[in-house]
């Protein structure tokens, strides 16, 4: 009998330790607290908190506490962090094929974006995983329009222009070395004073991030050609996704997928009550669609696309599938029917 | 009464172009000075949270009378200030959201009487800044309590674009008060400035010396007696710098202060232990 109670006792004891283990999921983001990204995000945490019967919680870290995307990445290296929503340039850091998604001039719309996405999603899951990260959700950040003090509505404006590129940007340098702009290359921190001093008169930034940066306060023209829709993704270190158990592994990338469609919604929904919010504030539209050819866009995108090839950043076969997916695409809907990707 | 005062009186009226109700409302303005000192001394937070919502309702059946009366507005402004930020916003931000709306409004109607003819949010911030720029000093507690009330109604909608796309205005305002008068309200435009600086990250404009700097200006102007700068610094400032021990610090020495330190801005002190409080629940959440 008191073989069997000490049994007990210690079966007990080890399915309360079992049960009782909690991991933490520490995860940065720059989106600043109380915007709708941060609220999604938030609630997304006590979802997972709640579903996993608090087994798995998240510690958020908003509006860049903790650093910058570099910053972010150099803590989830050193185990300080175990994740983080990251934009276009720190997924550039971590697997930069990826960015073929936010190739200039190359996709129509955002139903493009969305056929292409779903079918090469696989293979960019695979390439973050071979960088030790794991994807859990897909994000948008928006479609990305020069805000500029001048008029600019020929590549040639865009040429006399003093244009602020991300510095260390390489899809961005390859861009401006396309389209033989000089740009001033500088860290985000310093937009804002550089466009007060007139070190620079023009930046690229989607419409909601030029509010929310105050850029639009030092400039009167956004140019109505999109140059790219800017990506987004909430990436979970491979060590600390691989030490979680099966169900909250699952948890967390259902969950994650989720949360990135509603970021998705909500982004874009933000992107366009912001250019209404532009017009209110009397900003004139410049390069509307037809004021340069669509050879000359071409042309620079693929010029830049070369240079991508050339150096690795983006490889060509990268490129290759893209323009595959993109006729697969235009071709069903020319005739009207959805599309069906072909094996590669 | 007799016929000739009552002559004298009619003639004043009409000198002045001041109805009776609007001259009952003019020399009651001394009685409004003392109310909201006595408000400004009061330790009991929950006699304040109780009496301050009939103040705010008397100001406005006043301003009924007196629809131009800028120091009314003024005083309706700081009231619904205070009101949303010492009783509401750590509860229910969207109704403090809606009580800064109308405080910024009775600010834009002080700033209306003060000189300002534009109407702040409808109007361009390339087109506000010298309009702004030419105001005097009697319009420093407008612009001041105007940007004040602004920022936190931005502040509670941060997810609205149409309202991020208004905070460039709120800073146009303060910076004028900074030029006006920088010890104006025990330095409040410093405390702006410092949760300004404090709140981002530098990549939004952030700068976490100047905020420093604004912080201990505010500081020297009472010699540290208002509290309220310690807990925007731990709230802001060292939560963005992730400086744990700031935060838990000031906050620990906010709540430890002595009843009596500051006298005249006792309500306000109180606010801020009280708030000092539920901050340091949130310290583990935090960092």
């Amino acid at each position: 009998m008191l073989k069997r109670t000490v049994l007990m006792f210690t079966l007990l004891c080890l399915g309360t330790a079992q049960a009782a283990e909690q991991y933490v999921l520490k995860f940065a983001t720059l989106a600043p607290a109380g915007t709708s990204w941060m609220n999604i995000l938030d609630d997304w945490a006590k979802q997972v908190a709640h579903d996993s019967g608090g087994r798995l919680i998240f510690k958020m870290y908003p509006g860049g506490v903790a650093g910058d995307e570099p910053d972010v990445l150099r803590k989830i290296r050193f185990g300080q962090l175990q994740g983080g929503a990251f934009s276009g340039h720190g997924i550039g850091l971590i697997y930069s094929p990826a960015r073929v998604l936010e190739m200039p001039f190359l996709y129509r719309d955002v139903h493009e974006i969305d056929y292409v996405r779903q079918h090469l999603m696989p293979d960019i899951d695979n390439g973050f995983r071979a960088n030790n990260f794991e994807e859990i959700g897909w994000m948008e950040i928006g479609f990305v329009r020069f805000f500029s003090r001048n008029p600019i509505n020929t590549i040639d404006d865009l040429r006399k222009s003093r244009v602020w590129m991300w510095q260390g940007d390489a899809l961005g340098q390859a861009f401006f070395d396309a389209t033989k702009v000089a740009p001033v290359p500088l860290s985000i921190a310093d937009v804002y004073t550089s466009l007060s001093t007139g070190l620079i008169d023009t930046v690229p930034s989607p419409p909601l991030a030029a509010i929310a940066m105050q850029w639009f306060t030092k400039t009167s023209y956004v140019t109505n050609t999109p140059l790219f829709n800017a990506i987004g993704a909430l990436l979970v270190d491979e060590r600390f996704f691989k030490k979680l158990p099966p169900d909250l592994q699952q948890l967390l990338k259902t969950t994650g997928t989720a949360v990135g469609e509603h970021l998705i919604a909500e982004t874009r929904k933000d992107n366009d009550k912001s250019l209404e919010v532009l017009k209110q504030n009397g900003f004139k539209f410049t390069m509307n669609p037809g004021d340069v050819k669509d050879a000359e866009l071409f042309d620079i995108r693929d010029r830049a696309a070369a240079l991508l090839a050339k150096s690795g950043y983006i490889p060509q076969e990268m490129f290759d599938r893209t323009r595959k997916l993109l006729e697969q695409y235009r071709a069903a809907q020319a005739q009207n029917k959805p599309a069906q990707a072909q094996p590669h | 009464m007799n016929l000739k005062t009552l002559n004298a009186a009619t003639l004043i009226l009409l000198l002045t172009g001041c109805s009776m109700s609007q001259m009952v409302v003019r020399t009651s303005t001394p009685m409004l000075d003392g109310g909201i000192k006595a408000m400004n001394h009061e330790t009991d937070l929950e006699l304040a949270k109780t009496a301050m919502p009939a103040s705010l309702k008397m100001l406005e059946g006043m301003l009924e009378e007196d629809p131009g009366n800028g120091l009314l507005h003024e005083y309706a402004a700081q009231g619904f200030y205070g009101y949303g930020y010492g009783f509401v916003e750590d509860d229910d931000p969207r109704r403090a959201s809606a009580l800064y709306r109308r405080g910024f409004d009775h600010a834009q109607q002080a700033l209306r009487a003060a000189g300002l003819k534009l109407d702040v949010l409808s109007t361009r911030q390339q087109d506000l800044e010298p309009a702004v720029g030419r105001l005097g000093r009697k319009a420093l507690p407008a612009l001041f309590w105007g940007a004040s009330c602004l920022a936190k109604w931005i502040d509670m909608n941060r997810n609205d674009p149409v309202l991020l796309a208004q905070l460039g205005k709120a800073v146009v305002m303060m910076d004028k008060v900074l030029l006006l008068d920088d010890s104006y309200y025990y330095g409040g435009a410093h405390l702006f400035f410092g949760v300004y600086y404090g709140s981002r990250a530098p990549m939004f404009g952030g700068d976490y010396a100047r905020s420093k700097l604004h912080f201990e200006l505010a500081r020297s102007i009472t010699g540290g007696k208002l509290l309220i700068g310690d807990v925007l610094y731990a709230q802001y400032l060292a939560r963005q710098e992730q400086d744990q021990k700031a935060f838990h610090d000031k906050l620990s020495a906010v709540i430890a202060a002595p009843a009596g330190l500051f006298p005249e801005m006792a309500l306000v002190n109180g606010i801020a232990q009280r708030k000092a409080q539920l901050l340091l629940k949130q310290e583990k959440e935090w960092f």
